[in-house]
């Protein structure tokens, strides 16, 4: 009986207008956004292989002594573009694509008379790119045509406009009525109802991912393995969850309504204000309230931060480190200035990283009061790209970066010609470094982290979805047939 | 009086004082940052001595009407140095605001989108029963027993709908003025209140746009279900997805012609290498050795070098700035041909960064600039865009309106050209040393920058508004006679 009230509204729609215009809009998006990343995965992916090996040249310079390393640290770390970027662009161009883990070169230098001078030079730490990559952009602002502008807003615009009339444009028409009559039950009447609807958009939309894909993977230079299928099929899963959460919330607003003119109304300003204006204002609106620290602010935090550090060390003053063995105090000393220095800079960046991310966090968490945004944000980390995979990329880099010291650590412990003092010249061991022992750094997608971010996001789409259908269940089941 | 009517005015209320406030409040925090980085980059006389070492940072204020429409007067960089060795472009600003950069994955709503968006999906359902309704009641045919005509019934609906859509759009506007005039940080001047009427305006072009769209849709249609689906097709054809899938594609399909970036590059390599080599050999003649750098001169002294460059961005310029504190009595028999060398190297310097801006400007032009207005012109197709870019050039936050910030930053890189040549800053002592005083920088002309005048930001509008209104006329002329030869 289900199937049977399906078929026939299927068939229904597949003779409408919408259903023509549904076809051709997704056709034309999805084919839009293959051809729009034709190659774009291979030029990214040439441009990241090229940074990188710019940046281990960069190290490779550094390895004619361990001291040199040590001081210039192993350059700019990349992001690795993800090869669903034609899923989600997340804001790609907004985001930095690297981190600095290079020297800064300032040095101080003194002269006690009748010595010799002594010069002290920072060393190598993390420092986050603080201004947008995009600041030359002229180009007007727009909705990238992404698999997520596609899902998450034009998805729910159809579900509108083929579940707007499904129940008060019958009961206009007065077939309900007749539907009703002949001893069919109300929730089999729904059920087949959304299944209609679910399947004449789902259908289409289904076809038109398949032909973005065929056209990607064939003239597009998208690999796609085992993992992006993986990725793509649970990316297809949420889509369609998404969708029958607006398909239900069609057949709810239908059957509330008297007319259906009313409600297609109500449907459509409830997509203007859930799904288009709300993940932006409230984004805005929430990041607003606690503001991160200003540059003046900041400046003045840090440089109070580094007098405090200057002020345990007698600086511009008194001998400098030697390359005695076992080390002098006074080396030690130096060795340990110089690696608190860097430490502290690096503490105090991070910290501003940290309340910059919480500050975007809390607006995600609160915008996700709209299914847009977390559509948006699953399919994000499902794809690997956004902030999601900036997230993880950072703590990628922040587990390399003390692997990567204790390797120093480690090579200058083995070289029995080193004061063991490490940080300042004098202390650490001069004997070049293979590089291929040094760790190097590589960004990953990997599916169970990006899994894990997209778990309750997807749960929480479900449960959207379990609400709107069992609020469109019993208004069905009371609504009044005339 | 409507359902539809009064839910769609609270809600387009409610939106537009809402992001009104968030609005408000980003524009005090850019304001905030524009003012601390004013008072970060005066020039510090304890640091900035000589004439050589003068780099002036200046700002780009915000603009207080892009709470209207955004444009590109958030996002792109707003701070750059003023130097004499290159002739600065939008392609050298930085951002002077302590900004979170992830801030900008939210994307942010100013109140034309509400506009874009509500009022058009407002006019269209205020028009799609306006004539199919009534032919579906009866109460046309009745109407027409009447001895009215038929372009009065059409003319009086369409003035009727219009005065009702123009009550929102009024109480939206009024709200916002309310909420400023709270703020008490935005300073309007006649000006400003002359471009909100422009924007009005072109808000109300846009409405009727809509309205007209839906009246023809009405009046060609027998049922009223399938004028109300026909009109929400081509809504969200119009206004959600032909722009943004427009830009989407010229951005993509429009590539950057690579080779001339490149060849541009390498054309200001070669201006600079010509550069360098007069430099040296003007060196090699010079009787007396020793480098630029210090000319053998003894005493305490600093002169960086500054080379600048990038290939994406098109930038190049050598500078070496001078600031020597001391200079040794022994010393003192050198001076002469460190004037010398200054005094012909500078003006070869100057000609080298006008020459590389004639081949720079070319190169952006033909590239970036041409790849943006092409994108601009492809977006026209949808009369949304056209609003959204008719009012950006009323708010004066559209390409043109940053460009005149550049133009004015140009100017005043000529002012301090102007000022050098008047102090003879090439050919004197300080402009390398302070051992005789370092430059007092009293009389140094100060940066003003003044928005387009109301009149410039309409010229640049008019074309949108103009077809607009015509696309209106042309709606309204085929509503019409279509209406009029109907049978009823």
């Amino acid at each position: 009986m289900v199937l049977h009230i399906a078929k026939r509204e299927l068939y229904d729609h597949l003779n409408s207008l919408r259903f023509a215009f549904t076809v051709v809009l997704f056709l034309a998006l999805m084919i839009a956004n293959a051809i729009g990343h034709f190659g774009e995965y291979n030029i990214r992916l040439t441009e990241y292989r090229k940074k990188v090996a710019t940046s281990l040249d960069t190290m490779k310079g550094h390895t004619d002594s361990l001291f040199s390393l040590m001081l210039n640290g192993p350059g700019q770390l990349y992001k690795k573009p993800s090869a669903l970027t034609f899923c989600a662009d997340g804001g790609e161009r907004f985001l930095p694509e690297y981190v600095e883990a290079r020297n800064y070169g300032w040095m101080r230098s003194w002269q006690a008379p009748g010595e010799k001078p002594v010069t002290i030079q920072n060393i190598w730490h993390l420092t986050y790119p603080q201004s947008n990559p995009n600041l030359w952009d002229i180009t007007p602002d727009y909705t990238n045509i992404s698999w997520v502008a596609i899902i998450s807003l034009v998805l729910p615009f159809i579900a509108i406009l083929f579940t707007f009339d499904a129940i008060a444009g019958e009961r206009e028409q007065g077939t309900l009525r007749l539907t009703l009559s002949n001893s069919v039950p109300r929730d089999l009447v729904l059920v087949g109802k959304f299944l209609g609807a679910f399947l004449s958009i789902g259908i289409p939309f289904v076809i038109a991912v398949l032909i973005n894909l065929f056209l990607l993977y064939t003239a597009g230079g998208v690999p796609l393995g085992a993992n992006e299928w993986g990725r793509l099929g649970l990316i297809l899963l949420v889509a369609l969850i998404y969708l029958s959460i607006f398909i239900a919330l069609g057949l709810l607003v239908s059957s509330r309504a008297k007319r259906s003119s009313v409600s297609l109304t109500i449907l459509l300003l409830i997509w203007v204000v859930w799904v288009v204006l709300t993940p932006s204002t409230l984004g805005s609106l929430v990041s607003g309230l606690q503001p991160t620290k200003t540059i003046e602010e900041l400046d003045s935090y840090r440089w109070q931060q580094r007098k405090n550090l200057n002020a345990q060390y007698p600086l511009g003053k008194g001998d400098g480190p030697t390359r005695a063995i076992p080390a002098t105090e006074m080396t030690l000393l130096w060795a340990e200035y110089v690696k608190k220095e860097a430490q502290l800079k690096e503490q105090l960046h991070q910290e501003h990283l940290t309340d910059q991310i919480s500050q975007i966090n809390r607006a995600r968490t609160i915008t996700r009061i709209s299914p847009a945004s977390i559509v948006q944000y699953t399919i994000e980390s499902l794809a690997g790209t956004g902030f999601s995979h900036h997230l993880s990329f950072l703590e990628a880099v922040h587990r390399y970066a003390p692997e990567f010291r204790q390797f120093l650590l480690d090579t200058d412990g083995a070289d029995p010609k080193s004061p063991h003092a490490p940080y300042v010249p004098e202390g650490a061991s001069e004997s070049p470094v293979r590089f291929s022992e040094i760790p190097k750094f590589e960004d990953s997608n990997r599916v169970s982290t990006d899994l894990n971010a997209a778990l309750m996001d997807i749960l929480l789409l479900v449960l959207f979805f379990v609400v709107s259908f069992a609020l469109a269940y019993l208004s069905f089941l009371r609504v009044d047939v005339l | 009086m409507s359902f539809r009517f009064s839910v769609a005015v609270i809600i387009c209320l409610l939106l537009v004082v809402t992001n009104t406030i968030v609005l408000i409040d980003d524009y005090e925090g850019r304001l905030a940052s524009y003012n601390t980085a004013v008072r970060k980059h005066q020039i510090d006389p304890d640091m900035v001595r000589t004439y050589s070492a003068l780099q002036i940072k200046i700002d780009r204020p915000p603009n207080p009407l892009s709470i209207f429409n955004q444009g590109l007067d958030r996002r792109l960089g707003n701070s750059l140095v003023i130097y004499y060795t290159y002739v600065p472009a939008l392609w050298d600003t930085v951002s002077h605001s302590a900004d979170n950069p992830f801030l900008s994955l939210l994307s942010s709503i100013d109140l034309v989108f509400i506009f874009q968006v509500i009022l058009s999906l407002l006019a269209l359902l205020f028009a799609y029963d306006a004539v199919a309704g009534e032919r579906e009641d009866g109460t046309l045919r009745l109407m027409l027993t009447t001895p009215i005509s038929r372009s009065t019934i059409l003319l009086a609906k369409y003035i009727a709908a219009m005065i009702c859509l123009i009550v929102p759009l009024i109480i939206s506007l009024l709200l916002t003025l309310i909420l400023f005039a709270e703020s008490g940080s935005l300073n309007f001047s006649g000006d400003d209140w002359l471009r909100m009427g422009g924007i009005l305006l072109t808000s109300t072009v846009y409405l009727s746009l809509f309205y007209l769209i839906g009246l023809l849709v009405s009046t060609t249609t027998r049922r009223t279900a399938t004028a109300l689906m026909l009109s929400m097709l081509i809504w969200g054809t119009l206004v959600m997805v032909y722009p943004s899938l427009s830009v989407f594609l010229a951005n993509r399909l429009m590539p950057l012609n690579e080779s001339k970036l490149k060849s541009a590059y390498r054309e200001m390599e070669q201006i600079w290498g010509a550069f360098e080599r007069e430099r040296e050999d003007f060196l090699k003649k010079d009787p007396v050795e020793g480098e630029e750098i210090n000319f053998n001169v003894k005493g305490v002294i600093m002169t960086p070098s500054i080379s600048n460059s990038n290939e994406a961005k098109l930038q190049y310029h050598i500078s070496r700035w001078a600031d020597w504190d001391n200079i040794f009595p022994e010393s003192e028999e050198q001076i002469p041909h460190v004037l010398a060398f200054y005094e012909f190297i500078e003006p070869k310097r100057l000609r080298a960064a006008e020459k590389t801006w004639q081949v720079r400007a070319q190169a952006l032009e033909q590239n970036y600039i041409r790849k943006a207005n092409f994108t601009r012109n492809m977006m026209r197709f949808s009369p949304a865009a056209m609003y959204d870019l008719a009012t950006e050039a009323w708010a004066g936050t559209d390409f043109d309106g940053v460009e005149d910030f550049m133009v004015a930053a140009q100017q005043y890189r000529q002012t301090i050209l102007r000022y050098y040549r008047d102090k003879d800053a090439f050919s004197s002592r300080q402009w390398f040393a302070v051992d005789k005083g370092a430059v007092s920088w009293d009389d140094l002309p100060e940066f003003s920058y003044q928005r387009a005048e109301a009149s410039t930001s309409a010229l640049r509008a008019m074309p949108d508004v103009a077809i607009l209104f015509l696309i209106n006329v042309g709606l309204f002329l085929a509503a019409f006679l279509i209406f009029v030869k109907q049978e009823i």
